[in-house]
């Protein structure tokens, strides 16, 4: 077995690609597992991440403080290869609790956040939208289509959040992936705005 | 119970903690997310530790992969693969590479051969 294991490795020392990463946001139902699963060469994989106060170096007074064990999160993992060295994660986070800070981890070196949205919650990204407008990360609001029919306009979600004009609100069926491409598309495109000047 | 006779055996049960010893914490600097694991192609210095998880770890670890990933498919809590990780890698039978700088996401060339390779799929 484990000389089965060492020939199996010999030539295989393959170099770490570049990861770039994307932070889906929202809350409880909302359709992070599908938006991931919709788009991910993988099955999106479930991990129990531990966060600790302590361990992120962060000084939060509140309900957490003075933890020591932590706060088990729940996430979605989902992949994506972009080219011969260049791979996209995809994180699945609940991000409408008042946990949310325990995500700087997730959210350090990110290209951007997907806030999936089901109109009939809208508080319940709210958290999320206060976070990545915070912490300057761009991000993009979608808004799911549980009834496959928009019910609302985007442009009525972007006044009851009132995000600013460079926030992209898109309309999005979680379970189609063009409409999950076009949604990392806008993303990135609007990264790149940003790292660009224009926005 | 016939604990030491032979095959079928009862599957290995171990809550996920009792893997690192109790230990929450990685030696060493903390393993991110998003820190890419490899399996070294040299033999390890010294012996792995006897649990299967330790040798599955290497298994999986042949092409890089994320602890994120890792920690999904041995289906245990990130903390328990960080410290699990954190051992192989001072047995030298994994490499950690950590995550990609955090300029690549404020990069314009890396973003837009991102971009390119979404529109893509
Ligand atoms: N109609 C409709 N159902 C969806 C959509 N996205 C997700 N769902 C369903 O909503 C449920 C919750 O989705 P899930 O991805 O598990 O939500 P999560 O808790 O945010 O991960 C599942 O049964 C999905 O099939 C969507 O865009 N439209
Ligand atoms: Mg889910």
């Amino acid at each position: 077995m484990a000389s089965v294991l060492s020939d199996r490795l010999v030539g295989s020392v393959a170099a770490a690609p570049v990861a770039m990463k994307i932070v889906v946001a929202g809350g409880f139902a909302v359709g992070k597992t599908t938006l991931v699963g919709a788009i991910s060469e993988i099955e999106p994989l479930r991990t129990e991440a531990e966060m600790t106060v302590e361990s992120l170096g962060v000084d939060h007074p509140g309900p957490v403080s003075g933890a020591k064990t932590g706060t088990t999160v729940a996430m979605d993992f989902g992949r994506i290869t972009i080219d011969d060295e260049m791979v996209l994660y995809l994180f699945g986070t609940p991000g409408q609790d008042r946990f949310w800070f325990l995500w700087d981890e997730l959210v350090r070196g990110a290209v951007g956040a997907v806030v999936l949205v089901d109109t009939r919650r809208l508080q319940e990204c709210f958290a999320a939208v206060d976070y990545f407008e915070h912490l300057g990360l761009p991000f993009v609001v979608a808004v799911n289509l549980f009834d496959g029919v928009a019910t609302h306009h985007p442009r009525e979600v972007r006044d009851a959040l009132s995000v600013p004009a460079n926030v992209p609100v898109v309309l999005c069926d979680a379970r189609r992936r063009t409409h999950v491409q076009e949604t990392l598309v806008l993303l990135v495109e609007a990264a790149l705005r940003r790292v660009s000047g224009a926005a | 119970m016939a604990v030491n006779g032979p095959e079928p055996r009862l599957p290995r049960v171990v809550r996920p903690y009792v893997l690192t010893g109790g230990r929450t914490r990685a030696r060493g600097p903390a393993l991110a997310l998003d820190a890419t694991v490899c399996a070294t192609a040299s033999a390890p210095t010294r012996p792995l530790p006897s649990a299967p998880e330790a040798s599955r770890i290497v298994e999986l670890c042949i092409a890089p992969i994320s602890v994120a990933e890792l920690a999904g498919r041995m289906t245990l809590p990130v903390g328990v693969v960080r410290v699990l990780v954190g051992d192989l890698g001072s047995l030298g039978a994994v490499t950690v590479t950590p995550p990609t700088p955090i300029g690549a996401a404020t990069d314009a060339g890396l973003l837009a051969r991102l971009l390119d390779g979404i529109r893509a799929l």
